[in-house]
């Protein structure tokens, strides 16, 4: 079973190739949690609860537990990160998206495997979870969109990638304001995506020092590619035969 | 001005994951942020904002009991941090040594790409959407 559908602006597609009785209503589930979690969640949308905290019309004690945990998990990286990964840059709004949205996507596939599936894969614009491999999760190539520049071999768990192709301009230093300089691309894997996509995020917000901060993250495996199109990577990145 | 008054319980169940990196994490000053707060736009203590401090109830998690404090300026949060944490020893964890390569381009067959493409709007020329063409199995 395969579906693809746009979500968050960006396309998400699930594939279920074992184990759910009902694929395709546990297909429904994720697409219908994914939008509700946009909804929610979105700061582009003025009636999201992000909005309405960021507006002053949330009362305290009426957060969501779900916002609530997202919210601590941006702080969590932000003071790992000694503040380059900020939510809350000057001047601008309540911004959680790095972090909602790999939260949302491994909610997403913990939905799949709690239907049954045990051999899947979701990919959220870009944004790996597989589950029941062996799964071949190629690294887009950062100059060549056609092309790959490192290939996965994974058995469970998640992998995502920040790179200047197509966010260059949108991932901010927290601690300077300013655009990110210093790599094409870094790809993380972990065992959830909430910790592989926030890590690379923020890595990518980092820097050149993003590398190893990202690699000394426990179960975090790395692979990064520099200005100078160098590699570098963690000797446990699990790249294929 | 500023006051304090405890309002509500929060749940922080996922917050596991990570302790390690940040020593200054124990203190429980709720003025006193680090420095790198740059907090909400040019709100001002002067105009009557009331800074509101509330701390979760502690939540065990599998490593370990937690507590977040979330504080408001306004109905504003303006920073989450973490009263209690797991008690990992300071596990500096030494940055692992990383292997140096040439960037490579590869075209090999794979089930999907991370990274492929972030927005709809580059979609149709992925690589992802080539794959999903192919459909499922």
């Amino acid at each position: 079973m395969l579906r693809v559908e746009h979500v968050m602006g960006f396309p998400v597609s699930v594939r279920v190739d074992e184990g759910a009785a009902e694929p395709e209503a546990a297909a429904d589930a994720v697409f219908a949690w994914l939008r509700q979690a946009d909804a929610r969640f979105s700061p582009f949308k003025p009636d999201s609860e992000v909005s309405r905290l960021d507006r002053g019309e949330v009362p305290a004690d009426e957060i969501s537990p779900d916002l609530l945990e997202i919210l601590t998990l941006c702080e969590d990286y932000r003071v790992a990160t000694r503040g380059a990964f900020d939510v809350r840059l000057p001047g601008r709004g309540l911004d959680p998206c790095a972090v909602v949205k790999g939260w949302s996507v491994q909610k997403a596939a913990d939905l799949l495997a709690a239907a049954g599936a045990t051999r899947f894969c979701v990919n959220a614009g870009g944004d790996v979870v597989v589950s029941g491999g062996p799964w071949r999760v190629g690294v887009r190539h950062p100059e060549h969109a056609d092309r790959l520049c490192t290939v996965l071999d994974l058995t469970e768990g998640a992998v995502a990638t920040s790179a200047r192709y197509e966010r260059g301009d949108h991932i901010l230093d927290g601690r300077t304001g300013r655009p990110v300089r210093g790599l094409l691309s870094l790809t993380v894997a972990a065992a959830s995506l909430t910790e592989a996509d926030a890590t690379a995020t923020a890595a990518f917000a980092m820097g050149t020092e993003g590398i190893e901060w990202a690699a000394s993250r426990e179960g975090c495996e790395v692979f990064a590619v520099d200005e100078g199109q160098r590699v570098l990577r963690t000797a446990g990145f699990p790249v294929a035969a | 001005m500023k006051r304090a008054l405890p309002v509500l319980a929060l749940t922080a169940a996922a917050v596991i994951p990570l302790w390690r990196y940040e020593p200054s994490l124990g203190s429980t000053s709720t003025e006193a942020a680090p420095a790198p707060t740059p907090s909400s736009p040019p709100a001002s203590s002067s105009d009557g904002t009331v800074t509101r401090t509330v701390q979760g109830s502690t939540v065990t998690t599998e490593k370990g009991p937690v507590q977040v404090e979330v504080t408001f300026e306004g109905d504003r949060i303006s920073s989450v941090r973490m009263l209690k944490q797991p008690h990992h020893p300071q596990t500096t964890a030494a940055v692992p040594k990383l292997v140096e390569e040439t960037l490579s381009e590869q075209s090999a067959d794979v089930d999907t790409v991370s990274g492929a493409t972030v927005t709809s709007d580059g979609y149709k020329e992925s690589l992802q959407a080539a794959i999903d063409a192919k459909g499922g199995a």
